[in-house]
């Protein structure tokens, strides 16, 4: 098996991969994209550990969290078509309407 | 509330009603004010009760015979001083320290001496006297229609002050009625409220008895701290008076005195007067003639048992030479001012200033001689009542005179107004340039209007101090006890030599007077066609000059000798011939040589010296074909006679720089109005703009502050979602830290 | 016995009222101008039922044991007590005493009385439930005995003047609406934190009566006094000496800019310029003297030492109260502003009786809010008629109005003559008091009697402006008189009917009190004579003032 080491590694730099693409990116795919980046990175680091500490806690997280990005990601999408409706666009820097 | 009447100290049936004396006059003012608003107009209440006139007669007559009545039984008896009853009116209490808290209380009472009865009559009989004349005076006028309920209104409100002032038994109430009666002041001198100069007088007249009534507020206020009280029952107590600093009391006072300066106009609060008499003439006579300008005099004159009080032996004579040297200053700067009026009303007023100063000489006389001698020594008794007799007496002297006077020149201008009316038909209102009040359309009218001139000579008479007629009895008893104190203490050489040479003055100027208006041929053809007055403003001027003739009657019985202390009485020792005899003996035969040769000084300033200077310039003889009545003849002749022989051109004086700085007033308004204009006004506005821009300028500045952070903070909202993820992130960081510790 | 407090005086006004303007709020206009007159009527007629159930109570009609004869310090009258928040310790806690019954009687009058004066105004739909709504919300403040209690009607009484000025108010009402909400309402919120910090320093393990049963502490208005009043003895410091003065600063400061006092006073002379009549009759009546009253119900009775010693601050603040409002006055060319400015000059009396700690200061500063409570109204009628009928309000613009306006002048020389003081008028009583008092404070004290200047000088001025007010409008103009540009050469009419009889109504009520003090004078000498044995003398000891 692989050092649980390395994958924690490679978890911190997709998650932070992630986090970086969230705060620079302006197209709104993009960025649910990244979000996903960052929570594949947080699920292997949840398998990371379940090999490190032999423990079964850690699938079950990793499983949980699988379940609730599918879903996060299903009504962001759902949300972003309904933005585009109104506004044509998804860039996130022209959606400002509620700027002072 | 509780009430409780002390036992019955005068002996008599009226005295229970006593508070109808101010309660009649009180209650007539709704009366009048309402019957007046709802009637207006209507014929009856115009013609048969003459717009309240008659009802205000009513309640005056009243009060005057309940007065007679009380009087009557006071002099009959003559028995001890006091209260006739009293009610407690306020309640509170005062913490001294120490475990419990003192209870002290204000009343109300009704309290009567030899002050009391005195002022009473003057003020009853005077307030009747001038209501009648007041029905023939104002009803009479056009003018005044349809508005005179008002005018007996605020009389009648006056009278029960006035009243009120005089028989109210402390400090207290008669600090309330004065504030009456300076209200009612206020608005009968503005009773033309249209005419700005009548408005600004009346402005005029309450500010500056106003500033004289904070002096006497904090007076008082200082009077309570010393007594606990301000009972006239504990006041007066000469054990009370014994536990009080003397220093103190000098002090409290003299801030009353300030006050008394105010209301009875005396330098340097004299102001007012002259332009009071923007009034109509039956208040200029009764107010500030006959009663309201007494009412400072009868604040000092209630000071005397502080003086005559045995514990402030010597203590109090700074005070009373401050009062006389006030009263002093004001006769002869009054008498000089007189010299340049034109207006018959002016002169009255500035001659009002002037014996009102008398009175205040005499009164700081009296009141030196009774602090410094003791007052349980017959000789001294007799001197110090002498004394505080005569001043008494000159008020009394110059009420009748005065009120007479002024009640006079309302005939005259009167008259004066209804001819030019007569010739002039189309000249209406008072925008005409025709002054009915000056001497220059006067002259000559003594052919036509033979009471008004008799009036007005024999008030002039007494008012100069003619020998036997009115004021002469008094004034003289004035004159001599300033000298007598002058004799004694040097300081007091500035009040007598003032009351001295201020009798030649009134001497001139009254003479000047009666010359300029009766005397002459008359000036205009206005003047020619006046004729007599009606019945209404006869009768006063009647009964008065009756009064003023037989004042030697009065000083027989000794009003003379008025003390506030019942252990003397003249009149019970004496009887009338022979108190007449006693008069007559020390007026014209005195036995100190010093004051014999004093007192023909005297008579002759004020009644050879002062009226031939007059004589000499004014008058002369009255229009050829015209016929006056017997006692004018010798007067006439007279003028005649010395203005033929010593007529001199006064024109060089006429024009001075003095004569001019008389007429201006010596320009003391000038710079009263300065200061209050300039300094007042100006650093009020100053101060309004402070309290706009800076105070409330404070507050706009947190507002703006405010309103910047907020819309800096505001900025944060960009609505990008980008930047709020930026702070998400940010912000979970920041609990992680806090949760977990730096890291 | 019944409760004759919560639901007559303070429940039945707001809910009443806030049940008829919601009805007519649903209705369309012309609906609601018809309603407007049973309306007014109706209002008209509780308010005065009102009247007659607190003058009943003056004269011990309901016969409870001692009405106000036997006075006694933190004891109460009519008192009723319904568990709110038990847990907390919130009581629905109601009473009457000495120092209270009085405001709430002239609430009472004055509410019928400013009904009556302003029975014309517009949208009287909404505006008379509103006038009843802030009487109900001022009587609750007054006859409150829980400290929630107390805050939550004293905010309460802010919405309906709110509401008042902004929809009935004059030109620049939205700024002078928000300025005294924002205003009064930060002060306010400075006495909450004081009431609140009072609450905490409460010791739950030794909880007092009506205590919370959750926190052990209590809102108990009268619980508290009587700990405090024990606290107090003996030297020692209730709550502590710097926690005692803080706290007493913090309650001061709500109740100082509520009075208002100068500094704390811009907030006034904005809002009444810009209130409605009725709205500033109620506010220089009544809330005003709220201040004032909540002064002496908490930090008096429950900060004594701490009285004493900002004495010399209280004093100040008052004197400088009565001359700045007065000298400040003067300079004034708006009548309404110079009646507002006039009012912080009486309420520096107020401040000056209160800090000569002596009965006869305090008994003066009660009896001013008395007197005061029935003056201002009838000063701000005035000044609302020559709104109403002149649309002007700026001295000088007008001349000799008393020729076409005759009730008019004749109601203003009344008032203003009783604000200055005058003898017989109800004002004279205090003011003689206060002078009283404070001379005798000065000299025992060996305080410098320059102190008086102030008092003196105010005098006169206040003589000074009224008078040249009067001599501006309505004196002078010459036969044809001078009327205001605003009435662009229309005839000038005199006050209505309904006017005529309020200003009437609180003229003779003036006189009444003028002459006759002792009614309520003596009520509120027993309470001051009471309130310094109990509290005052055992407390600070062989002290008569001073710092």
């Amino acid at each position: 098996m692989i050092d649980p080491a390395w994958v924690s590694g490679l978890s911190a730099i997709l998650f932070i991969i992630g986090l970086l693409g969230v705060f620079t990116r302006k197209n709104a795919i993009i960025v649910l994209m990244c979000i996903e980046l960052m929570l594949n990175a947080a699920n292997m680091q949840f398998a990371a550990a379940a090999i490190h500490h032999g423990d079964a806690t850690g699938w079950v997280y990793a499983l949980f969290a699988i379940a609730i990005a599918a879903s996060e990601v299903a009504i962001g999408l759902a949300i972003f078509l309904a933005v585009y409706g109104k506004h044509e666009t998804i860039t996130l820097d022209d959606i400002n309407v509620l700027s002072n | 509330m509780s009430g409780s009447s002390s036992s019955q100290i005068v002996d008599s049936s009226m005295a229970e009603y006593a508070p109808l004396i101010i309660l009649l006059p009180l209650l007539a003012m709704p009366v009048i004010l309402f019957l007046g608003k709802i009637f207006n107009t209507n014929p009856t209440w115009k013609n048969t009760l003459k717009e309240g006139g008659i009802i205000a007669l009513a309640a005056m007559g009243g009060a005057l015979f309940i007065s007679l009545v009380i009087i009557k039984d006071y002099i009959g008896s003559f028995s001890n001083n006091g209260d006739i009853f009293s009610l407690t009116w306020l309640n509170t209490a005062i913490w001294e320290g120490g475990s419990s808290v003192t209870s002290i209380h204000f009343g109300f009472g009704i309290y009567i001496d030899h002050i009391t009865v005195m002022l009473l009559f003057v003020a009853a009989f005077l307030c009747f006297l001038i209501n009648i004349f007041a029905i023939g005076y104002m009803n009479t006028d056009p003018i005044n229609e349809d508005r005179n309920h008002r005018f007996y209104a605020e009389f009648v409100l006056f009278c029960a002050g006035m009243l009120g002032m005089v028989l109210s038994d402390s400090f207290l109430w008669l600090f309330i009625f004065w504030e009456i009666m300076g209200l009612c002041s206020y608005l009968l001198i503005g009773f033309y409220y249209e005419r700005p100069s009548a408005s600004s007088a009346a402005k005029k007249a309450f500010m500056t008895t106003r500033i004289g009534d904070v002096f006497l507020m904090i007076g008082l206020v200082m009077l309570w701290d010393l007594f606990g009280s301000l009972d006239y029952s504990v006041v007066f107590d000469t054990a009370n008076i014994a536990a009080v600093n003397p220093g103190s009391l000098q002090l409290a006072l003299g801030m009353m005195f300030v006050g008394a300066v105010g209301k009875s106009a005396q330098f340097p609060l004299h102001v007012w007067l002259p332009d009071a008499m923007e009034g109509p003439t039956p208040v200029s006579a009764l107010i500030h003639a006959a009663t309201m300008v007494n009412a400072g005099l009868y604040l000092v004159a209630r000071m005397f048992p502080f003086f005559g009080a045995e514990s402030m032996s010597g203590e109090l004579v700074d005070l009373a030479f401050i009062i006389a040297s006030i009263g002093g200053i004001t006769a002869v700067m009054a008498a000089g001012i007189a010299f340049v009026q034109d207006d018959l009303k002016k002169v009255l007023a500035y001659s009002t200033m002037s014996q009102l100063g008398y009175i205040f000489t005499g009164l700081g006389a009296a009141l030196w001689l009774a602090n410094s001698l003791d007052y349980h020594d017959p000789v001294a008794q007799t001197i110090v009542v002498v004394a505080f007799g005569a001043a008494l007496f000159h008020l009394f002297n110059h009420a009748m005179a005065k009120g007479m006077l002024f009640m006079a020149s309302g005939s005259v201008i009167h008259e004066i107004h209804h001819a030019h009316h007569h010739l002039h038909p189309d000249d209406h209102g008072d925008d005409d340039d025709f002054d009915a009040q000056s001497m220059e359309n006067m002259g000559g009218l003594a052919s036509k209007m033979p009471l008004t001139a008799t009036a007005m000579l024999v008030g002039s008479a007494s008012i100069m101090g003619l020998p036997l007629i009115g004021g002469f009895w008094s004034k003289e008893g004035i004159i001599a006890n300033a000298w007598r104190v002058a004799l004694e203490d040097p300081r007091f050489f500035f009040p007598a030599a003032c009351v001295l040479v201020g009798a030649g003055m009134t001497g001139f100027y009254m003479s000047r007077m009666w010359l300029k208006t009766f005397a002459g041929k008359p000036s205009n053809e206005v003047a020619a066609h006046v004729g007599p007055t009606n019945n209404w403003i006869k009768t006063p001027l009647f009964i008065l000059t009756f009064v003023t003739l037989s004042s030697i009657l009065l000083a027989g019985m000794g009003f003379a000798h008025w003390a506030p202390d019942s252990e003397y009485s003249f009149l019970s020792e004496k009887g009338l011939v022979e108190g007449i005899m006693y008069e007559l003996g020390h007026a014209f035969a005195n036995h100190d040589t010093f004051f014999f040769i004093l007192t023909y000084i005297a008579i002759a300033l004020g009644a050879i010296l002062g009226p031939f200077m007059a004589m000499s310039l004014f008058g002369g003889k009255l229009e050829d074909g015209e016929e006056c009545k017997p006692w004018f003849r010798p007067v006439i002749r007279l003028n005649n006679w010395v203005y033929d022989k010593y007529h001199w051109d006064n024109s060089g004086i006429a024009t001075s720089g003095l004569a001019i700085a008389l007429q201006n007033r010596l320009y003391i308004d000038k710079y009263y109005d300065l200061a209050m204009v300039k300094i007042v006004a100006g650093f009020s506005n100053k101060a309004a703009e402070v309290d706009t821009k800076i105070i409330d300028g404070t507050i706009k500045q947190i507002e703006d502050k405010s309103q910047k952070i907020s819309t800096t903070v505001r900025s944060l909202t960009t609505g990008s979602a980008r930047d709020y993820i930026l702070w998400v992130a940010i912000g979970t960081l920041l609990i992680f830290f806090f949760i977990w510790g730096v890291a | 016995m019944q409760d004759l407090i919560s639901m007559p005086l303070v429940g039945f006004p707001i809910i009443a009222s806030l049940i008829i303007m919601g009805t007519v709020s649903n209705l369309s206009e012309e609906v609601r101008e018809k309603l407007v007159n049973p309306i007014r009527w109706a209002i008209l007629l509780f308010s005065l039922g009102l009247l007659g159930l607190t003058t009943a109570m003056f004269y011990n009609y309901f016969g409870d044991l001692n009405g106000f004869e036997g006075i006694a310090f933190n004891n109460y009258e009519f008192t009723k007590r319904y568990s709110w928040v038990d847990s907390l310790g919130i009581y629905w806690s109601v009473g009457l005493d000495a120092l209270s019954f009085p405001m709430v009687w002239l609430t009472t009058l004055l509410l019928p009385i400013t009904i009556i004066a302003t029975w014309d105004e517009k949208n009287g739909a909404f505006y008379h439930p509103l006038i009843l709504f802030m009487g109900g919300a001022l009587i609750g403040v007054f006859v409150a005995l829980d400290l929630f209690m107390f805050y939550v009607f004293w905010e309460l009484t802010l919405i309906p003047m709110f509401f008042l000025i902004l929809k009935w108010g004059g030109a620049d009402r939205k700024y002078a609406a928000q300025k005294f909400f924002i205003y009064t309402f930060t002060a306010s919120v400075v006495m909450l934190l004081g009431l609140v910090t009072l609450y905490f320093l409460q010791n739950p393990l030794e909880p007092l009566a009506y205590a919370g049963s959750l926190t052990g502490r209590t809102f108990d208005i009268p619980e508290l006094v009587n700990y405090a009043q024990n606290a107090n003895m003996n030297g020692n410091w209730f709550l502590g000496a710097s926690m005692q003065k803080i706290i007493f600063a913090m309650l001061m400061l709500g109740f100082l800019v509520k009075l208002p006092a100068v500094p704390f006073h811009t907030w006034l002379p904005d809002a009444h310029v810009e209130a409605p009549t009725g709205g500033s009759m109620l506010l220089a009546g009544v809330m005003l003297k709220m201040g004032a009253y909540g002064m002496f119900r908490l930090p008096i009775a429950l900060f004594p030492h701490a009285l004493e010693y900002f004495q010399l601050v209280l004093m100040a603040i008052g004197m400088v109260s009565l001359v700045w409002g007065s000298i400040v006055c003067l300079g004034q060319t708006n009548l309404k502003k110079m009646v507002a400015y006039s009012s912080v000059s009486h309420m520096g009396v107020i401040c000056i009786g209160i800090a000569t700690m002596q009965p006869i200061g305090w008994a003066a500063a009660l009896f001013m809010m008395f007197a005061h409570g029935i003056i201002s109204p009838h000063l701000f009628a005035v000044c609302g008629a020559f709104k109403h009928h002149y649309h002007s309000m700026e001295i000088g613009d007008m001349r000799g109005m008393a020729k076409h306006s005759p009730w008019l002048a004749t109601s203003m020389m009344f008032a203003w003559m009783a604000s200055l003081g005058l003898p017989l008028l109800a004002g004279f009583v205090a003011e003689l008091m206060v002078l009283i008092a404070l001379w005798h404070f000065l000299v025992a004290e060996g305080w410098s009697v320059l102190w008086m200047v102030g008092p003196a000088l105010t005098i006169v001025v206040t003589a000074a402006f009224y008078l040249w007010s009067m001599q501006r409008t309505i004196f002078e103009g010459g036969d044809e008189t001078q009327p205001p540009t605003s009435m662009d050469g229309h005839p000038i009419p005199d006050i209505a009917n309904h006017e005529k009889l309020a200003m009437f109504v609180l003229a003779m009520f003036t006189i009444l009190f003028g002459v006759m003090p002792w009614i309520v004078l003596d009520m509120m000498n027993d309470w001051t004579v009471q309130i310094f044995e109990g509290l005052i003398m055992p407390i600070l000891g062989n002290f008569s003032g001073g710092v």
